[in-house]
């Protein structure tokens, strides 16, 4: 676990009462009289922890159980068990001070009033958080500049898009500075210019204003080049909390680097290395093997449980070799995580994910999409 | 786990909340919030000019009923069960007054099944206020003003054709007595709002009530049969709403079916009812489960 921790969930689980009605008109009728209560399980164990100016995105597919979670760590619903603490406070049951050191954007539902112009809810909300008013000034102008909201904050919040209407609540979610937020798909159903434009936002305040930044979402691409940790949750219960490199690791991300090498010696020595039995690391490559060769045509691969990221072995490759031409490819990330959620991985010890989240190195967010 | 000893904890919460400046506090600026809330809600109601004078209209016609039947009363009968003309009157404007009023301060707790429904109530927990008063706050009640006009009309009228002596001790109880009778009306709509938090079909229960009220609300209840008398005094206790604190205004204290005393308590009746239901909607809130997921 991060030593500077501003969210931690542990052995967070949620269990909902629901009814079952029985099938048909009779079995309908039986229900009215007598109902079956069974326990839904939405979050089971789930253990993870956030640093101090770290973004995290929460990954699962539909129904895995992030919102719920999001939902136990702003306060909005009390855990079954387990325990939660966002910035020194239990969020249920400090509900006024748990709001003041969080944001939250619930990218379906917005909390702004609806029938006046967002402008003027920014207002409201800076006086409900009393909010001075020279820093709410300075705020606003920072968020404008980011967010372009000044084209359209005098309109009322019905008539925007709903690219401008999460604008607006990105934007009144920070009003009153808050070192942690949690955003829950945020950027669903958003045009491209406007993915970008809250990435970059998002980036902004992760990098320039330290906040922590817990992240939904099922746009890989935003996983790619926001995320420096990722925690999978799946059955409501944390599959794998690390690098966006293991992911691609465990559930079977993998890349090849095709090299031609200018220098026959280089061709010579890769040649002595191979053997007939399937790709073996190169010696001094921890990771990285020789898949084929054609000449000096090479295909470089991951080999072993700790192959390195593609960047990683693109970097040792042409440090190692001269190289005349080079390409690189990697499997899709939506790929990975669909073999992710469809895998049936037993989930994460939850000792095991703490010791992950701590021992994961974050990773740059460099990739292209 | 006690945050406080939480050795992982410490550091952030040692830089987040506690390096933070205070939340603002007191009365005065609680009072400042919900006044600017609200004239921002008005202006935005005004921006729907149609809507908006349709809203009005609505909220007297709303009362149509109540003033065809104190028209009727006033002009072809002498009273109603032991009570003159201009007593029965004075419970239907008192009723109709705490009505308006209600709708007015604390009306919207009657569409939470629909707030619920909506989302409304999640960012109401995320925000450092708390949840009742947002309810409150979340829109404008235009159909408030219809009712208080009609209310107003029909109080003056009330107070005009009545013969008694309006001291300041009798006008001190009839503020009392209105105001009680909005907190028992405000009473029970907040405990069907704490249940909407999670059975939507409150709605219908919610119709019934209304109806009830604006039926029988308004009539003495002596007229009634004493199980009917006595379940809207006991069960859905309308009767403190407007019978009681008329019937203590007008002399009919002790032959209203119970002790004097307990009619003359109405209006503490009603603060207790409603300081009840909030008990209740803050026992139903920490059991709140979201919607959708």
């Amino acid at each position: 676990m991060p030593l500077s921790a501003v969210i931690e969930a542990r052995g967070l689980s949620k269990v909902f009462q629901t009814t079952v009605r029985r099938p048909g008109l009779g079995g309908a009728l039986r229900s009215l009289v007598s109902p079956r209560r069974v326990a839904k399980v939405a979050v089971q164990d789930v253990e993870f922890s956030v640093g101090k100016g770290e973004l995290l995105a929460l990954l699962g597919p539909n129904g895995a159980g992030k919102s719920t979670t999001i939902k136990m760590l702003t306060g909005i619903l009390t855990p079954t068990s387990g325990e939660a603490l966002v910035a020194g406070v239990v969020p249920h049951r400090d509900r006024e001070r748990n709001a003041h050191n969080i944001g939250a954007v619930f990218g379906q539902r917005t909390q702004l009033w609806w029938d006046l112009p967002a402008r003027e809810s920014f207002a409201i909300l800076r006086d409900i958080y009393g909010v001075p008013e020279g820093q709410y000034r300075a705020r606003i102008e920072e968020f404008d500049g980011l967010l372009e909201l000044s084209e359209f904050w005098d309109t009322r919040v019905r008539h925007l898009s709903l690219g401008q209407r999460v604008r607006c609540d990105l934007a009144a979610s920070l009003l009153h500075d808050p070192p942690v937020v949690f955003l829950d798909e945020p950027t669903i159903g958003m045009d491209v210019v406007v993915k970008e434009q809250v990435r970059r936002f998002l980036r902004h305040q992760v990098e320039e204003r330290d906040r922590t930044v817990l992240l939904t979402t099922h746009d890989m691409t935003e996983v790619e080049r926001l995320a420096e940790r990722v925690v999978l949750i799946n059955h409501g219960r944390i599959v794998l909390d690390g690098s966006l490199h293991e992911i691609r690791r465990r559930f079977g991300g993998t890349w090849q680097v095709r090299a031609t090498l200018a220098d026959p010696a280089d061709v010579e020595e890769i040649g002595r290395s191979e053997g007939t039995g399937g790709p073996v690391a190169l010696p001094g490559f921890a990771g990285i093997g020789v898949l084929r060769r054609e000449g000096p045509r090479v295909v470089f691969g991951p080999v072993g449980a700790d192959s390195p990221s593609v960047h990683e072995a693109l970097k040792v490759i042409i440090g190692r070799f001269r190289v005349a031409d080079l390409a690189l490819e990697e499997n899709d990330l939506e790929d990975v995580m669909r073999a992710a959620y469809l895998s049936d991985v037993p989930a994460q010890e939850p000792a095991a994910a703490s010791t992950s989240a701590s021992a994961s190195a974050p990773a740059p967010a460099s990739q292209g999409g | 786990m006690n945050p406080t000893t939480s050795p992982s904890a410490s550091p952030a919460a040692a830089e987040s909340p506690t390096s933070r400046p205070g939340p603002p506090h007191g009365a005065a600026h609680a009072w400042r919030v919900v006044w600017r809330i609200t004239k921002l809600n008005f202006k935005a109601r005004l921006e729907y000019r149609g809507e908006f004078l349709m809203g009005i209209a609505v909220g007297a016609i709303w009362q149509v009923s109540i003033v065809v039947f104190a028209s009727v009363l006033l002009t072809r009968f002498p009273g109603l069960g032991g009570w003159s003309s201009s007593d029965v009157l004075l419970i239907a404007s008192m009723r109709m007054l705490a009505h308006g009023l209600y709708v007015l301060f604390l009306g919207r707790v009657q569409y939470m099944n629909l707030l619920v429904q909506e989302g409304v109530v999640d960012p109401c927990l995320i925000r450092p206020m708390p949840v009742y008063r947002q309810i409150q706050l979340a829109f404008f009640p235009v159909n408030a003003i219809g009712d208080l006009v009609v209310a107003v009309g029909l109080f003056v009228a009330a107070l005009q054709r009545s013969s008694h002596d309006w001291t300041a001790g009798r006008i001190t109880y009839v503020v009392a007595g209105v105001l009680g009778g909005m907190l028992v009306e405000a009473a029970l709509f907040t405990a069907l709002a704490a249940a909407a938090f999670h059975f939507p079909a409150t709605s219908y229960w919610s119709q019934w009530l209304e109806e009830l009220m604006g039926t029988f609300g308004s009539y003495p209840l002596s007229i009634l049969p004493k199980a009917a008398s006595a379940a809207f005094t006991f069960i859905v206790p309308l009767a403190f709403i407007a019978y009681f604190p008329a019937g203590v205004l007008t002399g009919h204290g002790g032959a209203m079916g119970v002790p004097e005393a307990l009619a003359v308590a109405s209006p503490f009746i009603g603060l207790m009812a409603f300081v009840l239901s909030r008990l209740l909607w803050s026992w139903s809130l920490r059991r709140y489960t979201g919607v959708n997921g």
